[in-house]
């Protein structure tokens, strides 16, 4: 009872649970225009993961697996469903991540027939691969209800079930590491556990072993998603869009977001988008605002493109950005590769190449 | 008979001992506007108040129609034609509109209902729309402001100074205020303006005189200017390098993030505000009177409160606090050492031992009743040697000592507590030279060992020497950040004005 009536104060006074807040994008994150400069080594129909073994740079465009060298991609081999995550393993191997409902580990990219598959019935949503410490194989899986593509719904419904698991190739046996994360979104190994992204949460969290998940990094005033190695220690974190007051406001109203998912087609709801701006019917896009007796066309930002440099310890040191004025959006996946930094922004479908030489001093000073 | 209306020259006025204008020329032409510019502190206060008798010169002449006068009050500047009206204006709120035009006119008999018709024929010949008989604590910002310039019409004010007119007007009322100056300016009043807003003043006036350090920068024609010049005009400065040393070539990295303010709300002055603050950094805020950073910074240390409904959200250490009075959050560790150190700092008559103290009472433990004097002496001496207070003795009183010494109390009794944030509000306003650099030094020490500092200031040569990030805050809320390495006066200033 008393909780009832706090929730409800809380609701008409705007405070706790129902503060409406989004952090700043600051110190660390203080924006920039650097993804906007990054060089599109292509353009793909829907990029979905990368990874590289420092020699080749596979890319997971639908159902295509492709290999880029220089600026040249080949298609390898294709799949009966669309790729949702891709891993490089130690010897050349590859795992793939198909449909967010099956991981299959091949020996080689071109190789006709896995050498193992895990198809655990509890998969739904396997959207990242890892290598971990021991070798086996670390998936996150986003929402144990929503498929990979419906990630929207799954924010919208509030949804905590996103699960790590560990894929032993060599026993073929899955285990669940944590469960009911606010959308589980990239791992990477990390001592002898693994940094989780927690989207819903804003925040990355420590998974280890036989303990509860802890606290990294939160409040980010984005929706985190995958992580890969920085080789000179630390970690590339992305983002696939930022947060704003007014998604934060329509997570606060359960009939407004019920009736919108009910009536609305899904590329018209009030939710993050890897790209917009490119129909009137979005959201807001016919809004304004009068300002001095004039009235301004007005229209809040629903897409963003984020990278964050994290350091050894998982805290930031330095972002890149292409802000709301930029198309660069929808960053998915950054890896490192012969000192370029490679990225999917999954909103215009480009895989983007920034140079790392004196990046990290131009931020330091 | 001569073109200039009023001409000050050499105008010097100093305030113990210390100039606020130092030889200041300035010409007002008759039937002009003309707009005084300059940062905080430049001293475009300290020259309209001797032009309107607030203050008297230090040295210096003044002219009015081509004769010497010293005027001493606003009473016998008014007599002369000179007329101010105040940012925070003078009215009498529980009168009526009439009863403050007429105020310092009443006759030995006042018959209320001839001075109402004398106020509405008065103030329709003005094209006012007052209600002359409505009790001005009623009126809104404008309509006061109407009323201000209506009481100096009718004090037949050959020249009227307005400070800072349009702070607190909305974008229509300043436009209705600025066809009101206009008009004024057709019926030969000479009018001086003090504004913040450049645009303002390259709109509306004919001549603009640009103040730097209490010293005259340059006059001219509005033509002349543009607001990259007139920003240039303002910032560049040579005295203050000599003081606060040269540019930083490093800047300490980011900490653990101590605190973050999300949307944070206090109307009128706190508009949405997001910010956050890192340890072992020192992060400066920088913006113009009004820019709501002392209320922002005020609020997280509980000293005010934000609004009631959807007031934002505060995250220490990313946890949500709420702090309805300071305690708490000194035991949180928080300290906010204060810009009014006479009214809010210390109590003047009690001795510096105790007032440093004091910043240990919000943490006194639990069940304990007596005050130890030999504890209070001990954290006392121990802080004075540590700070260098310079005192006759430690049982002086706060009142005997310097500016700067007062500030080192102050701080002190900050200190005392052990926080992790320190708030800085103007740590050096009134406070000698020799005062200033050691508190720099202390300031950046508590950066040194890790505490997060922030650091509110209005003047920019302090931002620029201590700051590792800078924050400019305008009209209520941070509208941009800089590197200490990537900032410029010119920048920073732009990002305070535009």
């Amino acid at each position: 009872m008393i909780a009832a009536v706090r929730d409800f104060a809380n609701r008409f006074l705007g405070r706790g649970d129902a503060t409406i807040t989004v952090p700043s994008f600051d110190g660390a994150l203080k924006p920039n225009q650097k993804l906007e400069a990054a060089e599109t080594l292509l353009t793909c129909e829907s990029p979905a993961d990368l990874a590289t073994d420092d020699s080749k740079l596979f890319i997971a465009d639908g159902r295509k697996l492709l290999s880029l060298n220089g600026s040249t991609a080949s298609e390898l081999r294709s799949f009966e469903q669309p790729i949702s995550a891709l891993c490089t393993l130690p010897g050349g191997g590859l795992a793939v991540a198909l449909g967010g409902r099956e991981v299959r580990v091949y020996a080689n990219p071109a190789a006709e027939q896995p050498s193992t598959t895990f198809a655990d019935a509890a998969f739904n949503a396997i959207n990242a691969l890892a290598l971990a410490d021991d070798n086996s194989l670390i998936a996150t899986d986003g929402s144990a209800t929503c498929g990979v593509d419906d990630w929207a719904r799954d924010l919208l419904e509030l949804n905590r079930s996103g699960r790590v698991y560990r894929l032993d190739h060599g026993n073929k046996s899955v285990t669940r590491l944590a469960q009911g994360l606010g959308y589980a979104f990239g791992a990477c190994a990390h001592g002898n556990g693994m940094l989780v992204s927690e989207s819903w949460r804003h925040r990355l969290a420590l998974v280890s072993p036989g303990a509860s998940p802890k606290i990294v990094l939160a409040h980010l005033p984005v929706y985190p998603s995958r992580l890969s190695k920085a080789s000179s220690g630390g970690y590339w974190l992305t983002a696939f869009t930022a947060r704003t007051q007014l998604v934060e406001f329509v997570l606060r109203e359960p009939g407004y977001r019920r009736r919108m998912m009910a009536e609305i087609a899904p590329e018209h709801w009030v939710a993050p988008r890897l790209r917009s701006g490119r129909s009137f019917k979005e959201p807001m896009q016919g809004a304004h605002i009068k300002t001095m007796g004039v009235i301004k066309p007005w229209a809040p930002p629903r897409s963003y493109g984020l990278v964050i440099r994290l350091d050894a310890d998982g805290q930031p040191l330095y972002s890149l950005h292409s802000r709301v004025d930029g198309i660069n959006h929808g960053v998915v996946a950054a890896v490192e590769m012969g000192g370029d930094l490679v990225l999917i922004a999954k909103g215009p479908g480009r895989v983007l190449k920034l140079p790392l030489a004196g990046l990290a001093e131009e931020f330091r000073t | 008979m001569s073109d200039i209306a009023l001409s000050l020259r050499k105008a010097t006025k100093l305030y113990a001992g210390v100039p606020a204008i130092d030889g200041v020329d300035f010409d007002l032409r008759r039937g002009e506007i003309h707009a005084l510019v300059g940062e905080n502190g430049a001293g475009k206060s300290t020259l309209t108040k001797v032009m309107a008798g607030v203050v008297a010169l230090t040295s210096g002449t003044m002219t009015v129609d081509g004769t010497e006068v010293a005027p001493k009050t606003p009473l016998e500047a008014r007599n002369l034609g000179i007329a101010m009206v105040f940012q925070e204006n003078s009215l009498v709120p529980t009168m009526t509109v009439a009863q403050n035009l007429f105020l310092g006119q009443e006759k030995f008999y006042n018959r209320l209902r001839g001075i109402y018709i004398a106020a509405q024929q008065f103030l329709q010949s003005l094209n006012f729309d007052v209600t002359p008989t409505a009790t001005v604590s009623g009126l809104g910002a404008a309509k006061k402001q109407m009323v201000e310039i209506a009481r100096a019409v009718l004090h037949r004010a050959k020249v009227i100074i307005f400070d800072e007119p349009t702070a607190s007007l909305t974008p229509e009322e300043k436009k209705y205020f600025f066809d009101l100056v206009r008009d004024l300016k057709k019926r030969g009043v000479s009018i001086v303006f003090i504004s913040h807003a450049l645009e303002e003043a390259l709109l509306l006036a004919d001549r603009i005189t640009v103040l730097r350090d209490g010293k005259h920068v340059v006059t001219d024609d509005v033509a002349k200017f543009d607001r990259a010049a007139i920003v240039q005009a303002m910032v560049g400065r040579d005295l203050s390098n000599t003081l606060y040393g040269a540019r930083k070539s490093s800047v300490r990295p980011a900490g653990a993030r101590v605190l973050t303010v999300q949307n944070l709300k206090m109307a009128p002055m706190v508009k949405n505000n997001s910010l956050s603050v890192f340890s072992g950094q020192i992060t400066g805020v920088f913006g113009l009177v009004g820019a709501g950073r002392t209320e922002t910074f005020k609020i997280v240390a509980g000293v005010l409160k934000r609004d009631f409904f959807h007031g934002g959200e505060i995250l220490l250490h990313d946890q949500p606090v709420r702090y309805r009075v300071p305690a708490p959050a000194v035991k949180a560790g928080i300290a906010y050492v204060t810009e009014d150190r006479k009214v809010e700092g210390f109590f003047e008559t009690s001795s510096i031992a105790r007032n440093i103290y004091l910043g240990l009472l919000s943490k006194f433990p639990k069940g304990r009743m007596m005050l130890s004097r030999r504890e209070t002496d001990a954290v006392g001496k121990s802080w004075i040697e540590r700070l260098k207070v310079r005192a006759i003795s430690d049982d002086g009183k706060v009142v005997e000592l310097s500016g700067g010494n007062q500030q080192k109390v102050v701080i002190a009794k900050s200190l005392v507590q052990e926080p992790d944030l320190i708030i800085f509000d103007e740590p050096t306003r009134g406070v000698d030279v020799g005062a200033i650099v050691e508190i720099h030094e202390l300031i950046n020490r508590l950066a040194d060992e890790g505490k997060a500092v922030v650091v509110i200031s209005s003047y920019l040569p302090e931002i620029m020497a201590l700051s590792d990030r800078i924050l400019v805050s305008r009209q209520g809320k941070v509208v941009e950040e800089f590197s200490a390495l990537e900032a410029t006066e010119e920048k920073i200033m732009y990002a305070a004005i535009h």
